[in-house]
Order: C-alpha cells, then sequence, then structure tokens
C-alpha cells in the first residue's frame, strides 16, 4: 500500500517529462539541430552538395552583393510592414464591429474565418486570375461600362508586390478578427458600463480602455503574422512566381532557388541565416518587453 | 533412384540460380517526365529493358524542371540510398561524376562505339577526363520559332531572315491587331529569346565567349549591348498581359491565331500537334533568323549510380546498352517530339520539323554553330546561366537601358563565380 503511493508519486513527477521528451528531442533535433547546421553551411564553400570546410564570411558577402538578394530583402520588410498593418487594422476593425450584439453573428464569423481554412497555394491560384486584367477585376468593372479602368499591379514590376499583400490580408483578417473578438470577449462589461456612466463616448471608450486591455490579442496576432510574413513562400510561388522578371522574389524563393537550382547551397544557407536573425532581431525584443511587463503585472 | 534423385537436385540448382538473379532485378529510375507523351516514350525504354530480364521501377518526382528530383536525389545519396539510375540535364551529370558518385561506363561505350555514334559537342555532358558517366537519349533544340501560318498569309509576311527583319514583321502584325509574339513572364522564357539573340547577332564564337567563356571583356561589349537593345525591341513585340503565362498558354495563342509567333524549343511542337494541325500547312517551323542559324542543343541522359549489388550492375548495364539502342532512340523520339542523340539514326519517318531540325544539326556542326542551350544549363553551370536569366528577365519586364543591364551582368558573374 505504501510502496504503491510512493510508485504513483514518483510516476506523477515523472510523467510530464516522460511524455514531454519525444517532442523535445524532436525539436532540438529538427530545429535546433538545423539551424546550426544551416549556421556552418553558410560559413562553408558549399555548392552542390554540403562540403564542411571553412570560408569565413565568403557566401555572406556573395549574398549580399547580388541584386536579386536586394530586391527580396526591399520585398519582405514592404510586405511584412502593409501586411501586418492592413491585417491587424482590418481584423480589428471587423472584430469591433461583429462585437455590437448584430444578428447572425455567428453566420458572419465564419464567413470570414473561412479564407484561413485554404492554403496559400489556392488563395495564390485565385486571386492571380481575379488581378488577372483579362480575366478579373479590370475586365468586370470594364465590361460594366466604365471602359478606361485601369488595374494591372499584377503585370507591372514596381507594384506586383502589392498584389501580393492583398491576397495575403483577404486571408488573415479573418484570423485576425478571431483572436481580437475573443479579447473583446474577455473584457468585463463592468468597465464599459462604469466608463459610459462617467459620460464617456463610445470611440473614446475604446480608444482609451478596450483597445489597451486588448494588449495580449496584439501580442499573439502580431507574433503569428510575422512569421505568416517571413515563411511567405507559397503564395509568392502561386501568384506570380517571384515575377514579373524578378519583381516579387522574397528570401525564401531566393533561399530556394539558390540551394535546389543554382548550386549555391553556401549562398542559400546565408539567406537562410539572415532570414533567422532578421526573425530573432523583430521578435525577441517584442517577447521580452511583453513577458516581462506581464510578470510585473502578476 | 540415385540418377532420378541426382537429376531432381540438378534441376533444383538449375531452377534456383537462373530464376531470381534476372526477372526479379528491377532497376529503379529517378525521373521527371511525368506528362502524357513523356510517360508513353519512357515506356518504349520499359519494354525494350524487359525484353532484356529486367524490370523498370519507376521512382517519377515531377515539377519545377526537375529541381524537385535534384532534391529528392540529394536526401537519397544523403541517406546512403541511391537510385540505380537519374535522368540528368546540363552539368547535372558531370557534377555527380566529379563527387565519384555515378558508374564509369567507359568499357561498354568503346565496346559499342559509342563516342562516334554521339555529335563531339554533346559529349562533355556524357564523358569526362575519366571516361563515359551518362548515356544521351534525346536531344532538343531551343531556339525555335513557331508560327502560325494563316496568319503570316493573312498579313502577308513570310519567314523572316534576320531578327530585323522580324521586328519589321512584328509591326505589320500589329497594326492587323495581332500580338506578335507569344511569351510569358517566366525568366527562363526570356532567357530563350535571349540565348537566341545572342547566338544570332553574335555568332557562334561570340556565343561561346559569353556563355561557356564568361568572358568579362565579351559581356559588356557593344555587340551585348547591341544584343540588349534588340531585346528591347523584341519587348515591343509582346502584349502587356504577360505575367505568369505558361509556354503552353503561349504556344496555344499562337495555334489560335491571337499571336503569330513563339520562340520556344521543339516541346512546344507537341502542342501543334496534338490539335491535329499539320507542319508547313498549318504551321511553321524555323530556326531564329541568323547568317548562321545555330542549333542550340539539350539533352537528356541517364546515369547509373555505384550500387553494391551484382544483379542492379548488369541490369545498369542492360538498361545503358537499351537507351543507346538506335530503334529505341528513334522510337522513343518519335513520341517524345525530340531528335535521337545519336546522330547516326535515320530518322525518315518523323515529322517534317524534326527531319529539318535532324538536317540543320548535321549543317550547324560544319558550321561550327551547335551550341549548348545556357538556358537549360548546357552552357555554363546553373549558378551562372541564372545570372544571364536574372538580367534578361529584369530588363524584359523593366525600362532598364542596355548599359545598365551590362554592367549587372558583369557584376552578376563575377560574384557568381
Amino acid at each position: 500500500m505504501f510502496r504503491n503511493t510512493h510508485l504513483t508519486d514518483r510516476l506523477a513527477k515523472w510523467l510530464p517529462r516522460l511524455v514531454l521528451t519525444p517532442s523535445m528531442v524532436m525539436v532540438l533535433v529538427g530545429v535546433y539541430l538545423f539551424m546550426v547546421w544551416t549556421g556552418w553551411i553558410s560559413l562553408s564553400s558549399s555548392r552542390m552538395v554540403p562540403h564542411y570546410d571553412f570560408v569565413g564570411l565568403e557566401q555572406y558577402i556573395r549574398l549580399w552583393s547580388t541584386p536579386r538578394w536586394h530586391t527580396a530583402v526591399i520585398n519582405l520588410f514592404l510586405f511584412s510592414f502593409l501586411f501586418l498593418a492592413i491585417t491587424v487594422g482590418t481584423g480589428l476593425i471587423i472584430a469591433i464591429l461583429l462585437d455590437q450584439n448584430i444578428r447572425a453573428e455567428g453566420a458572419l464569423r465564419a464567413v470570414y474565418l473561412y479564407p484561413m481554412s485554404l492554403s496559400f497555394i489556392v488563395t495564390g491560384t485565385a486571386w492571380k486570375w481575379i488581378l488577372n486584367p483579362d480575366l478579373g477585376i479590370e475586365k468586370v468593372v470594364r465590361s460594366l461600362g466604365w471602359e478606361s479602368f485601369v488595374f494591372d499591379w499584377i503585370t507591372r514590376p514596381n507594384f506586383a508586390i502589392y498584389t501580393i499583400v492583398i491576397a495575403a490580408v483577404w486571408q488573415s483578417s479573418g484570423f485576425a478578427m478571431a483572436i481580437f473578438l475573443a479579447g473583446l470577449r474577455g473584457i468585463d462589461n463592468s468597465v464599459i458600463k462604469a466608463a459610459q456612466i462617467e459620460g464617456a463616448s463610445l470611440p473614446k471608450i475604446y480608444r482609451s480602455i478596450i483597445i489597451p486591455m486588448l494588449r495580449p490579442a496584439f501580442l499573439s496576432v502580431i507574433v503569428l503574422l510575422s512569421y505568416i510574413a517571413i515563411k511567405n513562400f507559397d503564395l509568392v510561388l502561386a501568384m506570380t512566381n517571384g515575377g514579373p522578371g524578378s519583381a516579387t522574389e522574397v528570401p525564401s524563393t531566393f533561399m530556394f532557388s539558390a540551394t535546389f537550382r543554382r548550386n549555391q547551397m553556401g549562398v542559400g544557407a546565408a539567406s537562410a541565416i539572415m532570414m533567422l536573425m532578421t526573425v530573432a532581431a523583430i521578435i525577441i525584443p517584442y517577447l521580452y518587453s511583453e513577458l516581462k511587463e506581464s510578470r510585473h503585472a502578476d | 533412384m540415385n540418377k532420378l534423385k541426382s537429376a531432381f537436385v540438378a534441376g533444383l540448382l538449375v531452377a534456383a540460380s537462373s530464376l531470381p538473379s534476372h526477372a526479379e532485378t528491377k532497376i529503379e529510375v529517378l525521373h521527371h517526365w511525368v506528362s502524357e507523351s513523356e510517360v508513353a516514350a519512357l515506356n518504349v525504354i520499359r519494354n525494350a529493358l524487359a525484353e532484356k530480364g529486367y524490370g523498370w521501377q519507376d521512382s517519377a518526382v515531377g515539377g519545377m524542371s526537375g529541381a524537385n528530383a535534384q532534391q529528392a536525389l540529394r536526401t537519397r545519396l544523403a541517406a546512403g540510398n541511391p537510385p540505380a539510375a537519374m535522368q540528368f540535364l546540363g552539368y547535372e551529370g558531370l557534377d555527380w561524376a566529379s563527387e565519384g558518385v555515378l558508374r564509369n561506363m567507359n568499357d561498354m561505350a568503346t565496346a559499342n562505339g559509342w563516342q562516334k555514334a554521339i555529335a563531339p559537342q554533346v559529349l562533355p555532358f556524357v564523358e569526362s577526363n575519366d571516361g563515359f558517366f551518362a548515356v544521351p537519349i534525346n536531344m532538343h533544340r531551343q531556339n525555335w520559332v513557331w508560327a502560325n501560318k494563316k496568319v503570316f498569309d493573312k498579313v502577308g509576311i513570310e519567314q523572316p531572315q534576320s531578327w530585323e527583319e522580324l521586328i519589321a514583321d512584328g509591326k505589320k502584325l500589329k497594326d492587323a491587331g495581332i500580338i506578335p509574339l507569344a511569351i510569358g513572364d517566366e525568366p527562363w522564357q526570356i532567357q530563350v529569346v535571349f540565348d537566341s539573340l545572342v547566338a544570332d547577332i553574335g555568332g557562334p564564337e561570340f556565343y561561346k565567349k559569353a556563355m561557356v567563356d564568361l568572358d568579362d571583356e565579351v559581356l559588356s561589349s557593344d555587340t551585348m549591348k547591341h544584343i540588349f537593345d534588340t531585346l528591347r525591341e523584341v519587348r515591343g513585340l509582346v502584349d502587356d498581359r504577360f505575367n505568369g503565362r505558361d509556354w503552353a498558354v503561349a504556344t496555344g495563342m499562337v495555334i489560335n491565331g491571337q499571336a503569330a509567333m513563339q520562340v520556344m524549343g521543339d516541346w512546344a511542337k507537341g502542342e501543334f500537334l496534338a490539335k491535329g494541325l499539320k507542319p508547313d500547312t498549318d504551321f511553321l517551323c524555323f530556326a531564329t533568323p541568323s547568317k548562321t542559324p545555330s542549333f542550340l542543343f539539350l539533352i537528356d541522359s541517364f546515369g547509373m549510380f555505384y550500387i553494391n549489388d551484382e544483379n542492379v550492375t548488369k541490369g545498369q548495364d542492360a538498361l545503358a546498352q537499351v537507351i543507346m539502342d538506335p530503334k529505341v532512340q528513334r522510337d522513343f523520339n518519335k513520341i517524345k517530339g525530340s531528335i535521337p542523340a545519336r546522330s547516326d539514326v535515320s530518322v525518315d519517318d518523323f515529322d517534317a520539323c524534326a527531319r529539318k531540325g535532324f538536317q540543320e544539326r548535321t549543317e550547324a556542326i560544319n558550321d561550327g554553330a551547335m551550341l549548348g542551350a545556357a538556358t537549360h544549363g548546357f552552357a555554363s553551370q546553373p549558378q551562372f546561366a541564372g545570372v544571364f536569366g536574372d538580367v534578361a528577365a529584369r530588363f524584359f519586364v523593366t525600362e532598364m537601358s542596355s548599359d545598365e543591364a551590362v554592367e549587372m551582368l558583369v557584376d552578376g558573374i563575377d560574384n557568381a563565380r
């Protein structure tokens, strides 16, 4: 009897670790080990297959003197900034509007959330057709009578990246909305009532009370969306395939073509490490400040 | 009784020794041919291999012009489990041979006189200093112009003899409301035009110095600037709706008369033939115009990997022999739309375009104008070929000047070295 309790106790102590170990090992090997490996390759002279020598920062110098990489980096920042700003904005507005005790809210919520269930390949292909001047919006508007209407961004090298933003926003706004909506539901009604009694107008209540209270929701949305922005690969591939020319190249497509199509594994690894460092530079300070504050709040 | 017993044992032994070695051995072939005509063409090889008593284990990895298959191969090699045979394009075979993973087939090549059966320009892609490492099955020509004959007749133009003529014809076509040239914005499609311009305007020697030797002086020469200027004029022949247009869609535009011409390899021919159109009466095929018409070739070849199994090795030998068999090459290429890699196979019963290509290949070999197609990796290694594609495509879709393009080209090549 005594022995048994002892065993259960020990099991209870060890069980969490036992259960977590396999996934821990997989993450360690599958993610962190290969991060280190990629870093090592980026310092080697690898071309077609990995070579384990050391050439210093040669591949990084090569990477940064490639014009296509500059295009990719500029595109990544343009895309991420616009995608984050617009998606967070639309998501928040839709969430606030849905939160006004309207009819058929459940159905509307599903409608907005539904694009999230599509893969980026499907979204990209659909938007490629919608934005194609000969098939999509431009043609429809013209056939309605506005003959001079022009919307051919996807064919223009300087504007094509914005069409990818449009498609990505369409897909992800509903997701942002869902998180904001959950955050809004978590806010105690009495706070709002108290503010109303004090005579605050509804816009002011939202601006000064509710939106600041949504801070945790903002954290989740921004972290999740920025990783969608940086790993963006399939959407570009499906919509423009990096074109016109190489105008919509992003770091992930650059990395793929360097590593697997151009025998430049070292340059590919260097670009992957640059991406990793970019993510780290943005996410780590943000996470740090957020977590620190929440700890203080406790 | 004793006799009967020994006869029985002997019979068993014979059966045991003859059974498993042949019929059971399957040769795994990793390739990226997945379209209907490609699979049908592969069946020619598969059946010929079956006659020799070996099975064909199909490992098709389609997509990304073979890049996915290359990725699969890397994974397999890293795991120490290579396929028996692999399809190669461009320098892939040579690269793997220098990694020391490919079998040397020199004995078979010498015994069967393969070196003599193949054009000398092709040899660098199947033979290194150490010997024969791959067997070529087919040859495509990259620099064809495919034209709609009815459209040509309607506007009253003939096959152009130079790029100036072609561009001038383009103006007439535009006036008649027809798109002169169908193309997509994918870098490789633009590069196909660029390769032709380099060979046609610069000439074979210039092409070799620029695309193979990557000579800085030649790359920044006035001729190269003139080539970019011509590419700018070619841009004027193309409509503005070319983004994301697949090459086959562009071919479709020529077929239905929306566009007049397309510059594309002879895989485009299949699209015409599939619609029941006839060469010379419904559509025209001719080399991109030049004083000395060039033949920009690409080949598909198969290399054999070292595998520690005697049966597989024998099967690989059988596969190599089958691929180099003149009859197999003829039947395969008739279906695939290309021409045999062997120069000594009769193509009398091929279609008119293939016969023309075969004939012009002989002329081009004599003129020294048989050249590797740069876009498909038969002139320089992929890291350099990619730079040509980047610059040509960027030039094509933007307003870049030819001076800037040449500068970008030289810098890009330098950087990739």
